[in-house]
């Protein structure tokens, strides 16, 4: 979830040069040498690319590459001897999507969305998971697809400052909408994402209704009212680096932030003057895919993504960048002073609801437009 | 080599200039209002939705409404620089020229990122205003459109201030002396000599400020806490979060379109020719 300028700027490169070889604009050795500049294609010269001695996963960036390099990668290279790298070129379904048609794919597994693994799957360049070799009971249940399964989780949840509050911490979301108890300034996502879910269950709705609530225009009208009602006290975050910023100086006291965000605020305030509730959070996962035609081969892949179920590696990840086990064994491990941030815990899973990609498939664009409105002066 | 005219010495002079800007601004430019006609689907498709959306009428209003204060607030504060700059020698003006040029050194970026250290809840005027216990709770300064105002105004006012003191530079001061002689009050010798003789500096340093701030996307998106988007946001935010480049297209059509029609009622009150080309 960590983005950088500097990964979104190679990104867009990369993603150029997709297009253009699409187009027939650049040779596909020109691709090839135009992406290992890029640093996409680490060491490819003099490699065929179907050897399989070397497995490339492929997330976002920043310091997850690092962290998903030391936790998943290198303790499979110590069991196997099987070489994995790490590479944060952000691999957006238009990129995957691009590098299967032209034929010049790189990748054998990326770190993607739900609807990402949906919309791949339907135009037919993924491979479907081997639920042979891939547990699936070692998975939370909604984060099982053919072609996609889930890697880790993450949460929109409600994070708050007890000191800029006097203590009194806003307990759900209807307790953010209550400015007179709570006063201050809320931050919620420059997008419609994890927060029309929150408006919603501030007018009372309970969280298992509230995509049925969101099903009718009404319905979302009435959430993007409750924004409208608020705007005065919201300050908008745009990137996570942005919210977690507007915590550290202390614009905001209230908040509905990433619990990846959230988990690496915890250690940087001050002791009582930061805390989350995960009550009414909604449950993202991130969902690994694999391309078709992956370099490494298919089994090769399966037996990492196999490896990377462990639960004993997936709580490290969690406590060394807030990555939610979706392993649901994994939350016995857990230490008990981690059992508070973690989004996948059992106690945090009752009181959340699952993000809903087929909603968002259908309705994002137009409910974007009326979310700016409500909130712009 | 024959003689050329004159004329077609100047043009050949300009021409290099004159490429760049076709082929760098020109093209580039009726590139996109051929997208904002051709994307998703040939038609009119981008404007109808563009005139039915409210949030680009808000935002519209708003980055209008945004240029013109600032556009007020630079005029106001500008012309007393300029004015002193010009009208009282001292040791001082050349460190107040300095002053006035300096900000060009440095980033927009950097100069927002600032404001930001000064205009936050625990910035520097918050606190020092609650040390010295004038406030007991900390001022709302940033992320609105007060905020925006003030970064705005800061960035801008060089652009205010030199094209009125280039003019303020070109009065004799021998006509204030013969009102002043024939027996004109200060005052009245300021605004009924002096002042006319400013305002094409007045009026070319409006619209310098008023379009480059129509355009303005650094600051507003740093100190508007997201909720001041002004049309160039908006423009970025279709293009980038929905790929929409037909809308985007659309809309920065939108805006030059504006900007024309401001200049061009604004030509009907001002002699645009004047404050655009002769500075006197």
């Amino acid at each position: 979830m960590t983005e950088t300028t500097d990964f979104e700027a190679k990104a867009d490169i990369a993603e150029i040069a997709v297009e253009r070889y699409k187009q027939g604009l650049l040779t596909r050795r020109g691709f090839i040498a135009a992406m290992g500049a890029l640093g996409i294609l680490p060491a490819l010269s003099g490699k065929t690319m179907a050897a399989t001695t070397e497995i490339i996963v492929v997330n976002w960036g920043g310091k997850a590459k690092d962290i998903l390099q030391e936790v998943m990668c290198d303790t499979y290279t110590k069991e196997t001897g099987i070489k994995v790298t790490v590479d944060g070129a952000g691999p957006s379904a238009g990129k995957i999507r691009a590098m299967v048609e032209s034929n010049a794919v790189v990748w054998d597994l990326c770190d993607s969305g739900a609807g990402s693994a949906l919309i791949l799957e339907k135009a037919g360049v993924t491979q479907p998971i081997d639920y042979s070799i891939v547990d699936k009971s070692k998975v939370l249940d909604g984060a099982v697809y053919n072609n996609g399964v889930g890697n880790y989780v993450y949460s929109y949840v409600l994070a708050s400052n007890p000191k800029l509050l006097g203590g009194n911490v806003p307990q759900s979301w209807e307790d953010v909408w209550n400015v007179k108890d709570f006063p201050g300034m809320r931050t919620f996502r420059k997008s419609v994402r994890g927060m029309l879910e929150s408006a919603t269950m501030s007018m009372g709705v309970a969280p298992k209704d509230v995509y049925e609530a969101l099903g009718t225009d009404d319905g979302i009208k009435a959430s993007i009212d409750r924004f409208r009602q608020l705007r005065e006290h919201v300050i908008v975050w745009g990137s996570g680096s942005d919210s977690q910023n507007l915590f550290l100086q202390e614009e905001v006291s209230i908040g509905n932030i990433w619990s990846t965000r959230a988990h690496l605020l915890k250690d940087q305030m001050e002791e009582g003057s930061f805390t989350v509730t995960f009550n009414g959070g909604v449950v993202a996962p991130g969902i690994w895919v694999v391309p078709k035609s992956n370099p490494a081969g298919t089994e090769e892949v399966m037996k990492f993504i196999a490896h990377a179920q462990t639960p004993e590696l997936q709580v490290k990840w969690l406590e060394m960048i807030g990555c939610g086990p979706a392993n649901p064994a994994a939350a016995a491990l857990v230490p008990d002073s981690m059992q508070k941030w973690n989004p996948s815990s059992p106690e945090n899973l009752a009181t959340q609801i699952m993000y809903n990609d087929t909603w968002y498939a259908k309705n994002q664009i137009s409910a974007e437009e009326l979310y700016v409105d409500a909130l712009i002066n | 080599m024959p003689r050329l005219n004159d004329q077609t010495r100047y043009w050949m002079l300009v021409l290099p200039a004159l490429a760049i800007m076709v082929i760098f601004y020109i093209l580039p430019v009726l590139g996109i209002w051929e997208i904002s006609f051709t994307e998703p689907a040939t038609g009119f498709g981008n404007y109808v939705k563009m005139t039915e959306s409210n949030a680009v009428k808000t935002s519209f209003i708003l980055t209008f409404r945004v240029a013109a204060i600032t556009t007020v607030g630079c005029l106001l504060l500008g012309y007393i620089v300029a004015y002193a700059i010009s009208n009282f020698v001292s040791r001082l003006t050349p460190l107040m020229m300095a002053l006035v040029l300096l900000p060009f050194w440095v980033s927009v970026l950097i100069r927002s990122f600032s404001w930001i250290i000064l205009l936050g809840r625990s910035g520097l005027v918050n606190d020092t205003l609650r040390d010295i216990g004038l406030i007991s709770s900390p001022l709302r300064l940033m992320h609105n459109e007060l905020g925006v105002l003030i970064a705005m105004i800061h960035v801008m006012l060089p652009f205010a201030v030199l094209p009125m003191l280039a003019n303020m530079r070109g009065i004799s001061r021998s006509y204030t002396d013969a009102a002043r002689g024939l027996g004109a009050s200060e005052w009245t010798a300021f605004r009924s000599v002096y002042f006319p003789q400013t305002l094409p500096g007045v009026f070319s340093g409006a619209l310098l400020v008023f379009v480059l701030s129509l355009g303005f996307f650094v600051t507003p998106a740093l100190l508007g806490g997201g909720r001041v988007l002004m049309i160039s946001e908006y423009i970025t935010y279709q293009i980038q979060e929905f790929l929409a480049w037909g809308l985007g297209s659309a809309l920065s059509v939108a805006l030059l379109v504006a900007t024309a029609l401001v200049l061009l009622i604004a030509a009907r009150f001002v002699n645009l020719k004047s404050a655009l080309l002769e500075r006197n």
